[in-house]
């Protein structure tokens, strides 16, 4: 005898949410930063920007912030990512 | 009677019988610790049945992986958390609420702050499941209150990934978080015009649904006026005490007033708009009062800045609750400031159309 039960779970991902293709270089890339806005993560994107610069040789670091940290990237910021070859969203606190 | 087919998308998990697949649910992180209900495919049809929902209605979108929140997959959260079918409207209009854009869902179930989903339930949908708005309001009040603040905990957990150290970063949470959900006490006492209705206008044979970022309840007692002034300024100064020791920015409170010191308000030809303007006008601290509280290092210079906890009045929610005896009453503040606002959703109605 078996028991059948139905899985709670969230079961389909929107197709949207691939992983983009890995970049073989930075070298020259333009790179954008989203900061969630909090104080603690100015410091942690400053270092990294830094090391984008100085160790992988990256052209340009466009800096955006989120106008609320609890809520996805403002459309504007995701509208301007289209121009960056790589982008990192940081969450500071 | 002949039932509808229906076609739900759910996996089917074949298990031996219920004591495995209390194991097995438990060994996923599908639940709250707590055991649950194994959520049949004929449990999940009957709670479908009852809002008479197809299994892929979109009941909302989570903002961050924009995932399609579905009527099947709250039904099979709530038959675990407990409910009844009957439970199952109460269940989705919340649900609908938490996905409202104005509450912000992910903030305040992600957030280090630790905050719950208070869920307040008016109108006559209260008495039809026999949830109750007095004695140990915010305890373990009835069968119906617990479970369907239960259901968003397991909503949470199952359909949005909030998991403790997943995407809930709560250094402590709070008791709330396993149920944190009360319906009003619109009859008892001195009655006062009902949140829903002061919220979204309407008749009395509305009911609705309003969710609220919250921090855990904080209980006062002043017996010893019947003064409604005095007795309000001990609300005031628990919500003062909340801004200096917890956080300072003004966002949604909600106060909780028995039916003991509503007969005050009463007699005195008080109301609910009363008490929120009353509360509004007092309820700041200025900024150098952090440093009576340690907290003097970010006092900087800007002593003199004054901050309101509200800021508007209709950002405290006064609610009707508690049991008959006793000059008590709670203050629920915000989980952080103003970015999740409560939302207040009637029962029952279409939101697409």
């Amino acid at each position: 005898m078996t028991f059948e039960v139905l899985d709670p779970t969230h079961e389909t991902e929107a197709a949207a949410l691939t992983r983009a293709p890995r970049l073989a270089s930075l070298q020259g890339a333009t790179v954008g930063f989203i900061s969630n806005g909090k104080q603690g993560v100015r410091e942690f994107l400053d270092a990294l920007e830094r090391e984008l610069r100085d160790r992988h040789g990256v052209a340009e670091v466009v800096r955006t912030v989120k106008t609320n940290y609890s809520a996805p990237a403002d459309p504007e910021i995701i509208d301007r990512a289209r121009e960056w070859n790589a982008l990192v969203a940081a969450v500071g606190d | 009677m002949a039932t509808e087919t229906r076609l739900l998308g759910s996996r089917r998990i074949s298990l031996d019988d219920p004591a495995d697949a209390q194991e097995y649910f438990h060994s996923r992180g599908w639940t709250d610790g707590l055991p649950v209900v194994p959520p049949t495919t004929a449990a999940v049809e009957a709670a479908l049945d009852w809002v008479g929902m197809p299994p892929d209605q979109l009941i909302g979108i989570e903002p961050v992986r924009q995932r399609a929140i579905t009527a099947e997959k709250v039904a099979v959260n709530a038959v675990m958390a407990g409910c009844l079918p009957m439970h199952l409207p109460v269940v989705i209009t919340a649900v609908t609420g938490m996905l409202h854009p104005d509450f912000e869902v992910h903030g305040p179930t992600a957030s280090t702050g630790g905050s719950a989903i208070l869920c307040i339930v008016n109108g006559p949908i209260r008495r039809e499941l026999g949830m109750d708005g007095t004695f140990n309001v915010l305890g373990q009040s009835d069968r119906a209150t617990s479970c369907i603040g239960r259901a968003l905990r397991l909503i949470l957990i199952n359909l949005f990934d909030v998991r403790p150290g997943g995407i809930d970063r709560s250094t402590f949470g709070h008791p709330g978080k396993f149920s944190y959900c009360l319906a009003e006490d619109e009859e008892g006492g001195a009655p006062w015009l009902p949140l829903g209705l002061e919220r979204l206008g309407g008749d009395a044979d509305m009911s609705s649904v309003t969710v609220m970022a919250a921090m855990g309840p904080r209980q006062i007692m002043n017996e010893w006026t019947t003064d409604p002034g005095e007795i309000l300024d001990t609300f005031v100064a628990e919500i003062k005490a909340n801004m200096l020791h917890y956080s300072i920015w003004h966002g949604y409170y909600a106060i909780c007033v028995p039916s003991q010191l509503r007969e005050h308000f009463h007699r005195a030809g008080w109301s609910k708009a009363d008490v929120r303007s009353y509360v509004y006008e007092r309820a700041f601290v200025h900024r150098r009062q952090w440093a009576d509280v340690g907290k003097g290092s970010v006092v900087a210079d800007r002593g003199d800045w004054e901050y309101r906890a509200l800021r508007d009045p209709d950002h405290l929610l006064v609610l009707s609750a508690g049991g008959p005896a006793g000059g008590f009453g709670i203050v629920i503040p915000p989980w952080l400031g103003h970015k999740s606002k409560a939302v207040t959703t009637p029962v029952g109605a279409c939101v697409d159309c």
